[in-house]
């Protein structure tokens, strides 16, 4: 078990250039059904409440449409569906984040609720894909496990490459 | 800092491509001086000036293969206006040569790359074997009686200028004048210009007998055809005193009658140089005359990038989006009772529109620019490849003035080369046929520009031998592009249509220039990029035609708002012809394909939430009755049926994302004021889509519907 969580350490300090592994990471927490998730606080730069969104015929199903937030025109992802959970219709706690990606470009995050920033030392971050689904595990980069709850942290850089 | 350094590279690109192009100018007005066998020195002047202020930025900027480039290609300049190397069609390919060249040592330093570029190396090598040849026997200026004071102090420049003027059997005058040191500058700029209608004033210089001391006087050594008096009624107002240059009588000789001036003699030292210490005629070979206008034009633009102009764009799309806010909160104010402070806040409302309009028109106009810059460009490749291919062509400009957007001309300048190209290797006929079916030996072509509305329509128009429709047909059926059977339905425009297919040319050997059957089909892809489309149209023996429409500007639209389904979409207003309500009756299957009758022609019908797999929302009834939007571009038409018309409405269109790459049919999306987004169909692709009738978009329809 210790081996693991050495491994998982590396691997996190290789996918998140800038961290210190003494340091404590920030991370934006949210809800998508009953799972609490989590991407990296840095790349998040707005949470709006649900604009209107216009939906795009012919996009990819997993595109729930576009929407501009101050004339910034942007695509919004239903993140239960790019992560293969069910899906079901927004709520009034549905908010989106706008998260910027490598490319440039900003994505809408489509969550079910958001929670909080939760800070985590190195210590309390695993990875243990194994036991998620398999169409989860292609974009996570562990499991938090901030004061005995359970967070599973998201790699957005691989969430947004379509 | 670095950003200080990039922006100033950036700068120095920018500016040498307009001095490339300025060069371009010269030369292909220089080329038309040479076939119609007159002479303009100004021209060579002001090539010349060109290539010196890019050596000079060049050295500045590193750009070694530049500045190279640019310092034979001046020692090249410099032997033609010193009239050393004789102007001549094949030195003139050179210079295009090198003109050509400039843009791939552009290319290459803006890279920073260190690639070497050995044409740099060939072409200098030609200019080497250029060779200089001098005039040869005595010197036509012995005849006169010229101060030899002032024949000394000449630079070779302006000894060659004289000379040319006395072999054109000009007069020489000498021009007294008397300057106020205060005013000398313009004084003397005013007695230049009147005196250059009359000819050429060759230099001019002191004579270091002034009358006053805050005065100075200057001899003026002008040549011309005009009379004595002539000139006197001319610059008499100017205080001027002149005087012939006698001619020698007929033994007249004297030791400098006829200085050498071989090619690389130096311009001959005279013993008594009487110059005054502030001497005039002390100026660098290359200062030629100072073009005041010319400078005071320069220093009143500002180069600006063009994202700079997107980005105010933008804000004007926010401002047009706070105006509809603005509208509302005066209508509800006014709802509630509040008529006096709502008719105010309308009033305001509505001047706060009028100004928005005026900018943003303002802004329009500063991304416009006259297609004739990329109609230069096209000059000189037909030009170049007319001599290359020994064929004969005169190019016809029309409407160079007409004006498009700036990204439009960048994106145009490929594809009407291309297009140019074409009509000079395939349309145009070799010499000997051209003379056997009776045409000018000279093969035309030409390029007419006009606005037609939010379009401009550009036209290449070639009196060649027109295109074999046989052959082409023939030819699209081996390729299999065409069923054998269909062959007789084909309509003629379908036919010439044929050219756009990928992989399709006539021509049975390739050659450099075109006729490998890649092409054309690309010419189409970049003209619809730009949302334009193209036409052809052919008659044989008489020549072939092309239509290129584009829309004026990319960067804000009229659209038609429709609803479909219960969503809004935008439809760019410059393809839309006609709005009619649609009558199912009318509809027939044909082909497959839903069509029916207007105005006795086919229309084919679209029907976009079909298309779209658009499923019906909650609450929204299907409407009773159906609007068919008419769509034209081009020669081609689609009815696309919609459930309601929703007005009218100016929209900036932002691209959609990268995740969105991959979806077609829409050329983005626009705000339309309260949040809401619509997406604008890119009718073009939709057009093209549905009458291709392809197999790809009964599968996107399978695979999301």
């Amino acid at each position: 078990m210790a081996d693991v969580a050495k491994a998982g350490h590396s691997l996190l300090a290789r996918r998140m250039p800038g961290s210190q592994q003494s340091g404590l990471r920030e991370f934006l927490s949210f809800r998508l059904g009953a799972d609490v998730y989590a991407v990296e606080l840095a790349r998040i730069r707005e949470i709006v409440s649900s604009p209107p969104v216009t939906e795009v015929p012919r996009s990819p199903s997993d595109i729930v449409g576009i929407c501009s937030v101050r004339g910034l025109l942007v695509t919004v992802v239903d993140l239960r569906q790019r992560l293969g959970l069910l899906v079901s219709p927004p709520t009034k706690l549905s908010r989106i984040l706008l998260a910027n990606t490598d490319s440039g470009e900003v994505v809408g995050l489509l969550v079910d609720e958001v929670r909080h920033v939760v800070r985590l030392a190195s210590t309390e971050i695993e990875v243990t894909g194994s036991v998620l689904g398999a169409d989860l595990s292609d974009h996570v980069l562990g499991v938090g496990r901030p004061e005995g709850d359970f967070v599973v942290l998201l790699d957005l850089a691989s969430m947004v490459e379509t | 800092m670095a950003e200080g350094v990039d922006k100033a590279r950036e700068e120095f690109f920018s500016e040498a491509q307009e001095l490339v192009e300025s060069l371009s100018r010269n030369l292909l007005a220089l080329d038309a001086a040479v076939r119609a066998k007159t002479e303009d020195p100004g021209l060579v002047n002001e090539a010349f000036r060109a290539v010196h202020t890019l050596k000079g930025l060049a050295g500045l900027f590193g750009a070694k293969r530049v500045g190279t480039l640019s310092h034979r290609l001046e020692d090249v300049l410099d032997s033609l206006r010193l009239g050393r190397l004789p102007l001549t069609e094949s030195v003139l390919d050179l210079l295009f040569r090198a003109v050509e060249l400039y843009g791939d040592a552009l290319s290459v330093e803006r890279a920073r790359s260190d690639d070497p570029l050995p044409a740099i190396d060939a072409l200098i090598d030609e200019f080497a074997h250029l060779g200089s040849e001098g005039p040869s026997g005595t010197s036509p200026l012995a005849k006169f009686e010229l101060d030899q004071a002032m024949l000394a102090v000449l630079t070779e420049y302006e000894e060659h200028r004289l000379k040319t003027c006395v072999q054109q059997g000009l007069l020489l005058y000498r021009v007294r004048v008397d300057f106020a040191l205060a005013t000398i500058d313009r004084a003397l700029e005013d007695i230049k210009a009147r005196a250059k209608t009359h000819g050429e004033v060759i230099t001019y210089l002191p004579t270091g007998a002034s009358t006053g001391i805050d005065t100075i006087e200057l001899d003026l050594l002008l040549a011309s055809a005009s009379s004595l008096a002539e000139l006197e009624a001319s610059l008499a107002s100017n205080g001027a005193i002149i005087e012939p240059i006698r001619l020698r009588r007929v033994e007249a000789t004297s030791a400098r009658s006829a200085p050498s001036l071989g090619p690389s003699a130096p311009p001959t030292p005279s013993p008594p140089a009487p110059l005054p210490a502030h001497s005039l005629s002390e100026r660098a070979p290359d200062a030629v005359e100072p073009n005041a206008a010319a400078h005071r034009a320069i220093a009143q633009t500002v180069r600006v990038d063009i994202r700079k102009l997107d980005a105010l764009m933008n804000v004007v799309g926010e401002l047009a989006i706070v105006k509809n806010a603005l509208a509302r909160m005066s209508e509800r104010i006014r709802a509630e009772g509040g008529r006096q402070l709502g008719s105010e806040l309308h009033s305001i409302q509505r001047s706060f529109e009028r100004r928005l309009g005026e900018m943003q028109n303002g802004i329009l106009e500063v991304r416009m620019v006259p297609l004739g810059q990329v109609f230069d460009r096209l000059a000189r490749v037909v030009r170049q490849i007319g001599r290359e291919m020994g064929k004969d062509i005169r190019l016809v400009i029309t409407g160079a003035e007409t004006e498009i957007d700036k990204l439009i001309v960048e994106e145009l300048s490929d594809p009407l080369m291309h297009v140019v190209r074409n009509a000079i290797d395939h349309g145009i006929e070799v010499a000997e046929e051209r003379l056997r079916v009776g045409k000018p030996l000279a093969g035309t072509i030409a390029l007419n520009a006009f606005q037609k509305g939010n379009h401009v329509v550009i036209e290449v128009e070639d009196d060649g031998h027109g295109i074999d429709e046989t052959a082409l047909v023939d030819r699209a059926v081996v390729l299999g592009m065409v069923d054998p059977e269909e062959v007789a339905q084909l309509a003629r425009s379908e036919i010439f249509n044929l050219v756009f297919l990928p992989g399709l040319s006539t021509k049975k050997e390739a050659s450099d220039y075109s006729g490998r059957g890649v092409g054309m089909d690309v010419v189409k892809t970049n003209i619809s990029k730009l949302g334009g489309v193209i036409d052809l149209h052919s008659e044989a023996e008489i020549g072939t035609k092309l239509t290129i429409t584009l829309p004026v500007t990319l960067a804000i639209v009229s659209a038609l708002l429709v609803r479909i389904v219960g969503r809004v979409f935008a439809m760019p207003l410059t393809s839309v012809a006609e709005a009619i309500t649609l009558d199912e009756k009318q509809v027939r299957m044909l082909d497959g394909r839903e069509v029916m009758t207007l105005r006795g022609v086919t229309l084919p019908i679209c029907r976009l939430g079909r298309i779209f797999g658009l499923a019906p929302l909650p609450g929204v009834v299907p409407p009773k009755r159906q609007y068919v939007v008419v769509a034209t571009l081009g020669s081609r038409r689609l009815g696309f049926a919609v459930d309601d018309l929703q007005g009218q409405q100016d929209i900036v269109i932002k691209p959609l994302g990268k995740s969105l790459s991959g979806v077609r049919g829409f050329s983005g999306a626009t705000e339309l004021g309260d949040q809401r987004v619509a997406l604008v169909l890119d009718p073009a692709a939709l057009i093209e889509e549905m009458l291709r009738g392809s197999e790809t978009a009964r599968e996107r329809r399978l695979g999301y519907g």
